[in-house]
């Protein structure tokens, strides 16, 4: 396969290049490189992972096939020895492309997936917990939202959307037929975390929406959202 | 074992909570050790590979959140990459994959365990729109890992000649996935 004839434009483009790489037909040298792009490149990995969803209804054909115990013997070896890892481990590592794939793939996500995301370790059930996967309103802003009634705690993972230069967003509460009432300025960061004041509390339940907009350095100045809405979505108990 | 349990192991598991790894590993290894066997067709090599999966798993479970797969196939899709980058590692493959298969594999051929699986999802019924010969090459590459040079040589066609008749057959199935 020479260069030439994977840039002729007989190839199908992107979306094409990533269902040959899903279907797993690719040589070596060009799977590295498509795995390198869907690092890089976000749209990209969302055909990746379009194709994913569209084939895997073939993974059906797979057999389940008995595994001998001494390959979870090994897995915990290697994940929970005390030990130093070993050089090993570089080599493994080094062909995590489908792992950087969807780290990439941050597109719309099923809500009951979101809802599962946050669910409390098994000793922790409570219907204390909320989720929200704020989605782009006219943006590429992107967070998930988890409410903890009990530590009134709102941890947000940042997904996509970087913040204009000398803005902030701020998250806001709101309940049908109320004003909005904020939460405060978002920090910078990919997991981060807001206290919940008392008086607030009450006002986050099911059903309640939650919203980001755009705001100057520090929050809004009037107490009420100034700027665009860029992100928003319903709280789900979990 | 519901879709929703799956998906709760592997947030629990993106915690750092081993019970529930050990859980999700009982529950999914036997289908991924599958995906790795039949892709690879060498136990040693499949049992290798299905440790670095799991590895992956116990490591980048948070990974999950951003995509549309359910977990299952999710979990799978991990196996198959994985597999998929090991075998494209080799040089040539080392046994016949399908003879492998054969002594390893009692359950149904994957034509088979489509029907049975009850066609109803889209990509069969796709597939069943192209050639039986082209449909027969989308399955066979994306079940066992199939190079376009394997598929080339299977099929006794130049290397070129087979990638465009991939990529086409691809282009038919997308027209008709989203049709």
């Amino acid at each position: 396969m020479s260069p030439a004839d994977e840039n002729s434009p007989d190839t199908g483009g992107d979306d094409i290049l990533a269902a040959e790489y899903v279907v797993g037909v690719l040589p070596a040298e060009e799977r590295r490189e498509v795995a390198a792009r869907i690092e890089r490149d976000q749209a990209f990995a969302r055909l990746v992972d379009r194709w994913e969803v569209h084939l895997s209804p073939m993974a059906a054909a797979y057999p389940e096939i008995a595994v001998p115990p001494a390959v979870k013997a090994a897995i915990d070896r290697r994940l929970f020895a005390k030990a130093a890892p070993t050089p090993a481990r570089a080599s493994l590592w080094s062909s995590l492309a489908f792992w950087r794939g969807l780290a990439a793939a941050a597109a719309v996500l099923a809500v009951a997936i979101t809802v599962a995301y946050f669910v409390a370790p098994p000793s922790d059930q409570s219907p204390q917990r909320y989720v929200a996967s704020l989605a782009p309103q006219q943006s590429d802003v992107h967070y998930f939202v988890v409410y903890d009634a009990r530590t009134q705690d709102v941890g947000l993972s940042h997904v996509t959307g970087a913040r204009p230069e000398g803005r902030d967003f701020e998250l806001w509460v709101i309940e049908q037929g109320k004003e909005p009432v904020s939460l405060g300025v978002i920090p910078v960061g990919a997991s981060v975390h807001l206290a919940v004041a008392q008086a607030i509390r009450d006002r986050i339940a099911a059903g309640a929406m939650f919203a980001i907009s755009l705001e100057p350095p520090g929050g809004s100045p009037t107490g009420q959202p100034t700027g665009p809405v860029v992100a928003s979505g319903d709280l789900h108990d979990v | 074992m519901t879709a929703q349990d799956i998906t709760k192991l592997i947030v629990r598991t993106s915690m750092g909570d081993r019970g529930a790894f050990d859980l999700l590993y009982r529950q999914t290894s036997a289908k991924l050790f599958g995906v790795c066997l039949r892709i690879l067709g060498d136990r040693a090599e499949a049992e290798e590979a299905l440790q670095e999966v799991f590895v992956k798993i116990w490591t980048k479970a948070d990974r999950f959140a951003v995509s549309d797969l359910s977990p299952i196939s999710w979990l799978a899709a991990i196996a198959r990459n994985h597999a998929i980058d090991r075998i494209r590692a080799r040089r040539r493959p080392t046994v016949d994959i399908d003879a492998a298969l054969d002594i390893a594999d009692p359950t149904p051929g994957p034509e088979a365990a489509a029907v049975a699986s009850g066609e109803s999802e889209r990509i069969h019924v796709c597939l069943d729109e192209l050639d039986k010969d082209r449909a027969a090459a989308v399955r066979g590459a994306y079940l066992k890992g199939e190079s376009y040079a394997e598929l080339a040589e299977r099929h006794g066609v130049p290397l070129n000649t087979m990638r465009t008749w991939l990529r086409r057959s691809l282009m038919k199935l997308r027209e008709c996935l989203e049709r």
